[in-house]
């Protein structure tokens, strides 16, 4: 028989027609399932302690598994840093711990704030929950021997379905965004180049799921390099995609942040493939159904013991903002090796602590989870930010630590001179570049020319004051000290 | 890193979350973010949580809601 098909498409059209075949002998090589399948995959992701809606979750999930689907409860990853009654809890991350092995969770990637407690309360997180974790660009070795890069789970009728998992990496460093420090030992690779490894698993389950941190935006590029995908459920961008979408035939979703959305991806397979997938987000803010066994659990955590707990018993109680401010500065440059440290005057909430300071205590006087921003900044550039925020205000607002500083104005609160000087009182090098920390709040909303972008240590300003406090210090330091003056000088009219 | 804001190339440093690089576009804009008459979307028009993290390159459009719910 004459062919009839050109052979520079029958040259493009052979590979093809082989990863046909042998996708089709693959699947054939699969066990014989049910004709119909109707599997349900819960998503929860970027949960950041906000645990209070994991009533809801748990009423939701318990009525779909009572309704006779095969029903999965799957974690996307994020659920450390955020809250900080659940944060401070002693173990690190037991009531995630402990509510998930509640809800029956069935698998979780890890996403970049797993890491925020460090390798070792990690590890010690995953040898509790009775739940595995799937990453396929780590290499833990010993460090993480509960992870997998992928793992099969099945239905009652045996529908196979793989699933992998992907956490983000910086272009930078090339490690997830936590402290270098927390993820030491382990080996990251380029998440996307690491799922093009992850096609195989087509052949072996019916359904293939993506499990992915990495961002709405790279779900997207691996939809479209992975079409063998069914569904990638994702997370770390915090996006509220309702309904999930259809790319390169891949359904795409995620459930925004914060424990405000519950995912739900429904697939029904006949026959062994997935003829059908849908996904949309189910939103946990009104009244609903609550598992009251699961909001005892919430309530006991909230009621958080280690939240009360006395870090250190200072000789004096701590008054005033350029006390409180040269507190906090100083614990900002102690925990991070900055040489100097600035915090906004409104970003003191409090004007005392007492002798006694509680963990509640630090949430109070400075409760918005800023992280610290690390830049280097020459003495012109701090002087541009001191100007700034004095500008803001007309009166001082950054405390400091590393160095003291005078605003010199009219008396119309016209700036005419700043002078940076060191801790001997001497004048500040003009010709250093000092390494300096600031809020997030700070580097955001404060205006002023510095070269270097800088970048957030994924540690809160709080967070390094209980570390200093925790650290013996000498409190008796922070009696009557001051280190941003104001001088205002008169200024007559000239006869 | 560089973000896109309603348009506007902004530098953030690296580690931003979306609350950020609002704050860094405009106080104005930030504060009805903050009152709940404005939403961050992404550039395909889904919303994005203020904890959001952000990569070098991403674009944010701020768009006002109508009451609860999201106009993409």
């Amino acid at each position: 028989m004459k062919n009839i098909i050109p052979t520079t498409i029958r040259t493009r059209l052979l590979p093809l027609v082989l990863v046909a075949v042998l996708a089709f002998l693959s699947c054939a090589s699969l066990p014989p399932v049910p004709a119909d399948t109707r599997i349900v995959i819960f998503h929860s992701n970027d949960v950041h302690g906000k645990i209070d809606n994991f009533a809801k979750v748990a009423a939701i999930i318990d009525a779909e598994r009572k309704s006779g689907a095969d029903v999965f409860y799957f974690c996307a990853g994020d659920n450390f840093t955020g809250n900080p009654v659940i944060d401070q809890y002693v173990p690190p991350g037991e009531p995630i711990l402990e509510l998930f092995n509640r809800l029956g969770l069935d698998l979780l990637c890890p996403g970049n704030h797993e890491f925020d407690f460090g390798l070792e309360n990690l590890k010690k997180f995953a040898a509790r929950a009775r739940f595995p974790f799937v990453c396929a660009n780590i290499q833990a070795g010993d460090l993480l021997p509960l992870l997998r890069p992928s793992l099969m789970l099945a239905t009652k009728g045996g529908v196979k379905i793989a699933v992998f998992g992907l956490i983000q990496i910086e272009a930078g460093n090339g490690l997830p965004s936590t402290h270098p420090d927390r993820v030491k030992g382990l080996v990251f690779s380029e998440p996307l180049a690491k799922a093009k490894e992850m096609k195989k698993l087509r052949a072996a389950g019916h359904v293939l799921v993506g499990l992915t941190h990495i961002g709405y935006e790279d779900d997207l590029v691996l939809a479209r390099q992975m079409p063998e995908l069914d569904v990638i459920i994702g997370a770390h961008s915090h996006t509220r995609v309702d309904p999930a979408e259809v790319v390169n035939g891949v359904l795409v979703t995620q459930a925004g942040g914060d424990n405000r959305f519950l995912g739900r991806v429904e697939f029904l397979v006949r026959g062994g493939r997935v003829v059908e997938k849908k996904g949309g987000l189910i939103e946990l803010s009104g009244p609903m159904a609550e598992d009251a066994e699961v909001k005892g659990m919430i309530d006991r955590f909230n009621r958080n013991p280690a939240f009360a707990k006395v870090i250190v018993t200072a000789p004096l109680a701590i008054t005033g903002k350029d006390a409180l401010g040269s507190l906090m500065t100083d614990a900002m440059c102690r925990t991070h090796g900055l040489d100097i440290a600035f915090q906004n005057g409104g970003g003191i909430r409090l004007n005392h602590l007492p002798q006694q300071i509680t963990i509640k205590d630090v949430y109070t006087l400075d409760p918005f989870g800023n992280q610290v921003v690390q830049l280097a900044m020459t003495a012109a550039e701090i002087r541009g930010l001191i100007l700034n925020s004095f500008e803001k205000g007309g009166n001082i607002d950054l405390q400091v630590s590393g160095i003291s500083y005078v605003v010199r104005t009219d008396n119309l609160r016209h700036v005419k001179e700043i002078r940076l000087s060191d801790p001997d009182g001497k004048p500040l090098d003009e010709s250093r570049q000092f390494q300096v920390g600031i809020s997030s709040y700070v580097a955001s909303a404060y205006d002023f020319a510095h070269r270097d972008p800088g970048r957030s240590l994924q540690s809160t300003t709080a967070e390094a004051l209980i570390r200093y406090l925790q650290s013996n210090i000498d409190l008796n330091m922070y009696r009557d000290i001051k280190r941003a003056f104001w001088e205002k000088t008169i200024e007559y009219p000239r006869p | 890193m560089q973000i896109k804001v309603n348009d506007r190339e902004i530098e953030i440093f690296s580690g931003a979350c979306v609350k950020d690089a609002l704050r860094k576009f405009s106080r104005r804009e930030w504060k009805q973010v903050q009152q709940n008459r404005k939403a961050a979307f992404d550039r395909h028009g889904h919303e994005i949580g203020l904890d959001g993290e952000l990569n070098g390159g991403e674009e944010i459009f701020i768009k006002s809601i109508e009451l609860d719910k999201p106009q993409p």
